[in-house]
């Protein structure tokens, strides 16, 4: 998987880069819009994480580019701006999603993943994980091939966490995720760690592989057993 | 008080005062002339008689038409030399013709004729006639007095609002001044030198104020802008060294604690960002809010984050109002009331969320005593309590909101923290 960042700031950059390649991407870069007009031109890449305030052009104009050579594809922008008229533009031009920064790692991996997987969709409606299996049309749950009933809540979170798998990902921002953004300034979770114990529960007794694991103080993390 | 009632007040008095000394004095000085003309004609009179008496002609009739008078007797010598040879008084007498007794001004002259016998004439004339004229004189003088004081007072009024027409002007715009509505004053259009000059003044300043709210909030707004991608470098830097295996536990709890100062500065930051938006007028898709729904879905997710408090929330629904909102907006503004009344709640405290057709309030339990109404929407206020998860801006955020589409809130305390929206459908 071939990723082009296009991203004015060095230090972004090269923090960005670094957690790409951890997870295994190939990352090229481009630090202005000159030369990510011209890497477009020449290659073809997986996913497009693209910054729309460059120092010597706008990354909607890149879009309008990629769209005229009908090259478009796998966008994300990452912006600074977080203005509804960009992300609107931006999405009418052929992105596929819109994260105003500054973003979390886990989002962001989650949001490539996502866009890479609704492009070579070949007919795949599933999110898997260890043996759990989602249907995200049906909202149906498979622990080894037999369905389990989970509530709303705890099918939200089972799918973060599945589209998030072996990532720290902190109280609030799974908070945020679930609830809503106005959730994200109470001083207790009780809540999440009262709908995560029952989620834990219900996959332990239908035997699942995959294990959501408290860390202290911070949040949760799902791993295989 | 208005300037014209004072104005009024002090003419008032004034003319008061001035008009009536002048209309004593006036009505004196013509009460004094007509007694003076009325003497005058009694001597004429009595020089007459006297002078055909001692002519020995005939004297006129005493009765010729008018109501004057006159008797002719004679007197002794000691009475003549004991009074005044020309006495006047006002006396009573009685008039043969009209056979009734009525006041009169009466002139006793004393003369002598050839044959040394002493006569006393006295002449009168009925005051009555005097006193009508005097009364008349009396009413015409207190008529004119105020009739002329009405009209120097309509004068004014009238020449006030004339003159004053573009100081009305320029108040008129003052109340409805708001900064950073980019509404200038009326252009000097008048001629006169102190308005111009007042206008330009006020022209200045607001242009001033103008210019520095736009750079402040120019400022925050790239301020908070440009911390962005700061941000979100120190952020994902401190994710990826917790998400590394080989850290050990102590490490960890300090990351984790530097990663949630840092995600407080985010949500500040984002606050930030928001208010400066709603300021700027970047939210302009209205559509129709039945507040209703959102309210029961916010209090719904607001209930589960909060249920270690124990708090009893309570909806009174007694209409359901549709607003015209942007919708963004409108989430913010309830959450962010419904946040507040969270926050600063005791455990086991309650809210109530009272819904009507004109407006929505909301109250809740908290510390027992009035907070500050003029700076509890202020940026960052916080009363005497800090709350250590709160940016201190969500009421900023609700009063931009409301102020944005012109919507009065007010805060009050009556034992309860109570916050009201009034709207104008």
């Amino acid at each position: 998987m071939k990723i082009l960042l296009v991203e004015d700031d060095p230090a972004l950059r090269e923090i960005l880069q670094h957690s790409l390649q951890q997870e295994r991407y190939v990352v090229e870069l481009a630090p202005d819009y000159h030369t990510a007009s011209q890497k477009t031109h020449d290659y073809t890449y997986d996913c497009i994480l693209l910054d729309i305030m460059l120092p010597d052009g706008n990354g909607l104009s890149l879009l309008k580019e990629l769209q005229e050579s009908k090259k478009q594809g796998n966008v994300i922008i990452i912006s600074a701006k977080d203005s509804l008229d960009d992300k609107v533009n931006g999405l009418d031009l052929g992105a596929d999603d819109y994260l105003p920064k500054p973003f979390h790692l886990a989002e962001l991996h989650a949001r490539i993943k996502s866009v890479i997987r609704r492009k070579n969709r070949d007919g795949n409606i599933f999110t898997k994980y260890g043996n759990i299996k989602v249907n995200t049309d049906t909202f149906d749950v498979y622990v080894e091939g037999k369905i389990i009933e989970l509530n709303r809540k705890e099918y939200d979170i089972l799918l973060y966490f599945l589209n998030r798998p072996e990532r720290l990902l902190n109280k609030s921002t799974l908070a945020e995720a679930v609830w809503g953004d106005h959730i994200d300034q109470t001083d207790n979770f009780d809540f999440i760690y009262a709908q995560i114990k029952n989620l834990r529960k219900k996959l332990m007794a239908a035997g699942a592989t995959p294990e959501i694991k408290a860390v202290y103080g911070f949040g949760y993390k799902i791993t295989l057993k | 008080m208005k300037l014209i009632y004072r104005i009024l007040y002090r003419l008032s008095v004034a003319l008061l005062i001035v008009l009536g000394i002048w209309g004593a004095f006036f009505y004196l000085t013509v009460i004094d002339e007509i007694n003076d003309e009325t003497d005058d004609s009694l001597e004429d009179y009595s020089e007459t008689i006297i002078r055909k008496a001692l002519a020995g002609q005939e004297l006129p009739s005493n009765s010729n038409g008018s109501n004057n008078t006159y008797y002719l007797t004679q007197v002794s010598e000691e009475y003549a030399r004991n009074n005044k040879k020309i006495r006047y008084s006002d006396e009573m007498i009685y008039i043969d013709e009209k056979e009734e007794t009525e006041p009169a001004r009466i002139l006793k002259t004393i003369f002598r004729d050839q044959r040394e016998n002493y006569f006393e004439l006295t002449v009168s004339i009925p005051t009555i006639e005097k006193e009508d004229l005097q009364e008349a004189i009396l009413w015409w003088i207190v008529f004119l007095y105020i009739t002329l004081l009405l009209t120097i007072l309509l004068i004014n009024i009238w020449v006030f609002y004339r003159s004053m027409r573009p100081l009305y002007h320029l108040l008129n715009w003052l109340d409805h001044y708001t900064i950073g509505s980019s509404d200038l004053p009326p252009t000097s259009r008048t001629k006169i030198t102190e308005f111009r000059k007042l206008n330009e003044a006020a022209r200045q300043s607001a242009m001033r104020n103008e210019q520095i709210f736009q750079q402040q909030k120019q400022f925050i707004g790239n301020a908070a802008h440009e911390i962005q991608t700061p941000l979100a470098i120190c952020q994902n830097r401190l994710e990826m060294l917790i998400n590394q295996d080989n850290i050990a536990e102590e490490q960890l709890e300090e990351l984790i604690k530097t990663h949630q100062t840092l995600e407080h500065i985010v949500k500040l930051n984002k606050s930030l960002l928001f208010l400066f938006k709603i300021d700027n007028g970047q939210f302009q898709e209205n559509q129709k809010i039945k507040l209703n729904d959102i309210i029961t879905k916010l209090t719904e997710d607001f209930r589960e984050a909060y249920a270690y408090k124990n708090i009893q929330l309570t909806i009174i629904e007694e209409a359901y109002p549709e607003i015209v909102l942007n919708e963004t907006l409108a989430v913010a503004l309830i959450s962010n009331l419904l946040k507040n009344a969270y926050i600063h709640n005791i455990p086991n405290g309650s809210i109530e969320i009272h819904i009507s057709s004109e407006k929505l309030l909301f109250s809740n339990t908290g510390i027992e005593e009035t907070l500050d109404e003029n700076r509890i929407f202020e940026r960052f206020y916080q009363g005497k309590k800090r709350q250590e998860h709160s940016t201190g801006l969500g009421l900023s955020i609700v009063h931009s909101i409301a102020r944005f589409y012109h919507l009065p809130i007010r805060y009050f305390f009556n034992g309860k923290h109570n916050f009201e929206i009034k709207f104008h459908l």
